[in-house]
């Protein structure tokens, strides 16, 4: 039973994919989209209620599902699901739509595979098929300007999957049991002569999937070419492949405060970093993405606290946290799509509901956000830490506004459509899911009386950044004239004279390379060669 | 006994070589000569994986070299005849280099057979003298880099079902006699710098190799380089596998340098005969023009990015096993320095792989205009192939037991 379910859960989208290749089955495909996923949302209630394992021996593949994996599998596989919905209506009139559902079951694949894999192998094969994949959703529109961003893209994921392949395989090298299960070997892992080491280069991989600073440059340039619906399950599901990778890997005994440290820092510099830029951005795809890089920085000092504190029972909070965020910013990206094409079907109540999701960001009370934020309180405690993050709360309270502001001028192209009058139904459903989910959900994991959320203080210290938010976007629309223009992508740009040199190199290698192939050069380097190896030979005893 | 073992070792070789010439069938147009010339391709190689004596390798390696030239000019014109001359020269030198050596050797111990020579040879004069003459002659018929100066133009020149088996087989015939010659004639003698002077030679192969296929405007040229740098990947095998103290077949890099090679040569067969169907279709192979191929011929454009794959070193392929058996193997040994270039060499790979398949599946303004339908038998063979070598990537991730088979003898018997 939880063997079928495991593998039906990747398997589902896969099967799907192949089919494809019969033409009366790719001609429908829109219609399987939002299909693929129900057996990840069935899975994900199935292992909240107790986990699921099983492994596959032969081939040493095993998956797990645990209460943070089915948290985050159930919000991911949820939003897949009306995601799905969206695009067939969004693409009504595409001319490729066929091709792009294709990457999209791809991409499904691994975006929902990796919570569950439960060894290294499988966790970086699925790993690399949501980072890979998600190359066919990006480029879809093709212009030039779009292709340069996949290319940046394509470049951050495959750095990312060679620092987890090092740090994989040391890891593997240094689990005393020789199997390769993630469990196993992170339990090995303080005994290892490399675990300093190891703990940085996961550090770094995970650290370019979920954009910390300063690896975030892709992050605004991909969400800002990806079609919208592509966009909204990559920044919500796709980088939750990064934050999996942190719960999985992460040692949170207390052995390794050094790096917690490390991580707190850079996260809470990455959540202020997003703000900051996100503010002088004015196109809402690229103000949702500082707002991702803003938001998992958040996580990530959430990752380091629990490191520091050595408490392993922070998982699952940070995971009930993350699966808020994956619903908070699909919506919020479908919410962009909804205006834009049928500006005239959103109601008002519509607008409400999305004013105090994306308030619930910073934790407006009584909103899904602020359960979420409740959560994770304990884990970040009442020092330093505490301060500045309920800080950044503030400035993910006037992203928002700016974001709301953003959204209200955003022009709606075809509003004449009663078809996409549609699109605001899955938007909607996720909507309400990342207001009301956290309230079903709270006690259960976090094991606090949900009485307790109306207590007095709670609800001060939630209130005053979003008046900080509140003051701060007013006083920035006073001044917005001052405000300079951050290019999209920011720091990846710094890195275009490296790319010069690259190509520099290149061309010296190719000059080398004409050279050594000339007959008279390759005759004395032959010969050489035979010198060489002939003497070294000789030197040893 | 060696080669009973060797036989058994070789038997998915084998199953490899057989493979690839059913698939060539497939292609060949009618004439004898390139059945013949591949027939005898098989039968050398055939001879070089169980031969045991160092004078029969010569003879295997003559006929693997005279049957592979005129594969290379098999079309006639002038370009692929200065390249096939190339590649003769090269390889003539390669050969004289490689029979001075045996010579030097059967004048100093009376024998050429490896199994009785390997107690005999001692760290003398003479020895490495001998050895580094047919190392260096077979590194020049194997194209490592900086001898590669005949693989692109041969490579790239000859018939796609040719160059498939040339850049596929072919060059490892001489690989694996140079690891004959370390592995079971020199293991315990030894000499670490020579070891690292191979590996650095590899390294070098790799990110030359790879820089240039970046830069190839041509698809067959970007495969030629890419072969260039795949060879590299095997020469890592010496200093990995020679560096540890146990007999080198058991260890997990030698195992990861078979691997490499078979599923390399599965790969790279899928690629050049993919990029041959596209060249017929399209009437080039030049990368810009391939907007739309991914439309126009989905099936060929996915076995090439699957054989792409595997070379990327991405799960689940033999590519993927291979790096990971080189990368515990230096990292367990601590030479870190091999894990960097091989991480590196995946990253460059990476970058020509999707340059390629980046514009085939980009959109085209206008259809792509098909010169020549392409038999979809043909198509499935070259997927059939590129599947291979993501069957590979199923190995259990450990030293196969298969190569150690007999070759324990060799070492326990040498060391007192």
């Amino acid at each position: 039973m939880s063997g079928t379910l495991l593998t039906l859960i990747w398997a589902t989208p896969l099967l799907f994919l192949l089919l494809c290749i019969v033409a009366p089955v790719r001609r429908h495909v829109m219609w399987l989209l939002p299909l693929a996923p129900l057996p990840a949302l069935f899975a994900s209630v199935v292992a909240f209620a107790g986990d699921l394992q099983w492994s596959i021996t032969p081939l040493g593949m095993s998956f797990v599902i645990d209460r943070p994996a089915s948290l985050l599998l159930g919000a991911a596989a949820l939003l897949w699901v009306m995601a799905g919905f969206y695009l067939r209506i969004f693409f009504r009139t595409e001319t490729n739509s066929q091709r792009f559902a294709m990457w999209w079951l791809l991409t499904m694949t691994g975006s929902l595979g990796v919570f569950t894999a439960a060894d290294l192998v499988s966790f970086y094969l699925l790993f690399s098929v949501v980072s890979l994949a998600a190359y066919g959703l990006i480029v879809h529109e093709g212009s030039a300007q779009v292709r340069q961003s996949t290319a940046i893209y394509i470049g951050f994921a495959v750095m990312s999957e060679a620092f987890l392949l090092i740090a994989f395989v040391m890891l593997a090298a240094t689990s005393p049991s020789g199997n390769l299960l993630i469990a196993d070997a992170v339990t090995a892992l303080p005994s290892s002569p490399w675990f300093g080491l190891i703990t940085g280069l996961l550090i770094l991989g995970f650290g370019f999937k979920i954009g910390l600073v300063p690896f975030n440059g892709w992050m605004p340039l991909t969400y800002a070419a990806a079609p919208i619906p592509a966009a909204a399950v990559l920044s919500g599901a796709g980088v939750k492949a990064g934050v999996i990778g942190f719960i999985r890997f992460m040692p949170f005994d207390g052995d390794l405060a050094e790096w917690g440290w490390l991580l707190v820092i850079a996260g809470l510099f990455s959540a202020f970093y997003g703000v900051i830029i996100g503010i002088t951005q004015s196109s809402p795809k690229t103000i949702l993405a500082y707002s991702s890089i803003s938001q998992m920085g958040f996580i990530a000092t959430l990752f380091g606290a629990g490191m520091i504190a050595g408490n392993a029972g922070a998982v699952v909070l940070i995971a009930f946290y993350a699966a808020h965020h994956t619903l908070m910013k699909g919506a919020s990206f479908l919410a962009i799509g909804a205006f834009s094409r049928s500006r005239s079907s959103v109601s008002t109540l519509l607008i409400v509901l999305m004013v105090l999701a994306s308030l619930g960001l910073a934790g407006l009370p009584f909103t899904g956000g602020y359960l979420a934020k409740l959560a994770v309180k304990d884990v970040l405690g009442e020092g330093t830490i505490g301060t500045l993050a309920a800080l950044s709360a503030g400035g993910t309270a006037l992203l928002m506004v700016h974001f709301l502001r953003t959204l209200s001028t955003v022009s709606s192209d075809r509003n004449d459509s009663q078809i996409e009058a549609v699109l605001t139904g899955p938007w909607a459903a996720v909507m309400l899911a990342c207001l009301v989910g956290p309230w079903v959900l709270y006690s259960v994991v976090t094991g606090y009386p949900l009485s307790a959320v109306l207590a007095g203080s709670d609800l001060f210290k939630a209130f005053w950044p979003i008046v900080l938010g509140g003051v701060l976007a007013i006083i920035l629309n006073r001044y917005r004239a001052y405000v300079p223009k951050v290019r999209e992508g920011d720091i990846v740009w710094l890195g275009r004279p490296f790319v010069t040199m690259a190509g520099q190199m290149g061309c010296a290698l190719e000059a080398m390379d004409t050279s050594l192939r000339r007959w008279p050069v390759a005759g004395i380097v032959l010969l050489c060669l035979i010198l060489v190896i002939g003497w070294s030979m000789q030197l040893t005893p | 006994m060696v080669m009973t073992a060797i036989v058994v070792g070789a038997t998915g070789l084998f199953a490899r070589g057989q493979f690839a010439g059913t698939v060539a069938s497939s292609e060949a147009r009618g004439p004898v000569v390139f059945w013949v010339l591949v027939l005898a391709i098989w039968s050398a190689l055939n001879i070089v994986f169980v031969a045991e004596d160092l004078f029969t390798l010569y003879v295997a390696l003559e006929l693997l070299t005279f049957a592979a030239v005129p594969l290379v000019c098999f079309d006639g014109n002038a370009e692929t005849l200065a390249a096939a001359l190339r590649y003769l020269l090269f390889a003539l030198i390669g050969s004289v280099l490689y029979l001075l050596g045996t010579a030097l050797i059967y004048g100093t111990h009376g024998t050429l057979d490896i199994g009785l020579l390997a107690p005999l040879v001692q760290a003398d004069r003479f020895v490495w003298v001998a050895i580094s003459l047919m190392t260096v002659g077979l590194l020049a018929k194997t194209a490592l880099f900086p001898l590669h100066l005949w693989l692109p133009p041969a490579h790239a020149g000859a018939p796609a079902a040719a160059s498939a088996v040339l850049s596929a087989l072919v060059v490892k015939g001489s690989f694996f006699i140079i690891v004959r010659l370390w592995f079971d004639l020199i293991p315990h003698l030894p000499n670490p710098l020579s070891q690292q002077i191979l590996g650095a030679l590899g390294a070098a192969a790799i990110i030359v190799g790879s820089t240039l296929a970046i830069r190839q405007a041509r698809l067959k040229l970007l495969i030629a380089y890419s072969t260039v740098a795949q060879i590299g990947y095997l020469f890592l095998v010496f200093p990995l596998a020679l560096g540890a103290t146990v007999n080198p077949w058991t260890t997990i890099a030698a195992t990861g340098g078979v691997i490499q090679l078979i599923s390399h040569a599965f790969a790279k067969a899928a690629m050049f005969m993919a990029a041959g169907l596209i060249a017929k279709a399209i009437g080039h192979d030049r990368i810009d023009g391939f907007a739309g191929l991914g439309r126009a011929l989905p099936i060929t454009v996915i076995a090439l990015g699957i054989g792409g794959l595997s070379l990327m070193g991405l799960p689940p392929s033999g590519g993927f096993v291979a790096k990971w058996m080189m990368l515990t193997a230096s990292v367990t040994q601590g030479q870190w320095w091999w894990a960097v270039v091989i991480l590196f060499g995946g990253l460059l790979a990476a970058i020509y792989i999707f340059r390629v398949l980046g514009q085939a599946f980009s959109l085209s303004t206008h259809p792509l205009h098909l010169e020549k339908p392409v038999p979809l038998g043909k198509q499935l063979t070259v997927l059939g192939l590129a599947l291979a070598a993501v069957l590979l990537g199923f190995i259990p991730m450990e030293p196969l037991p298969l190569l150690s088979i007999g070759h324990a003898d060799i070492v326990g018997g040498v060391q007192p």
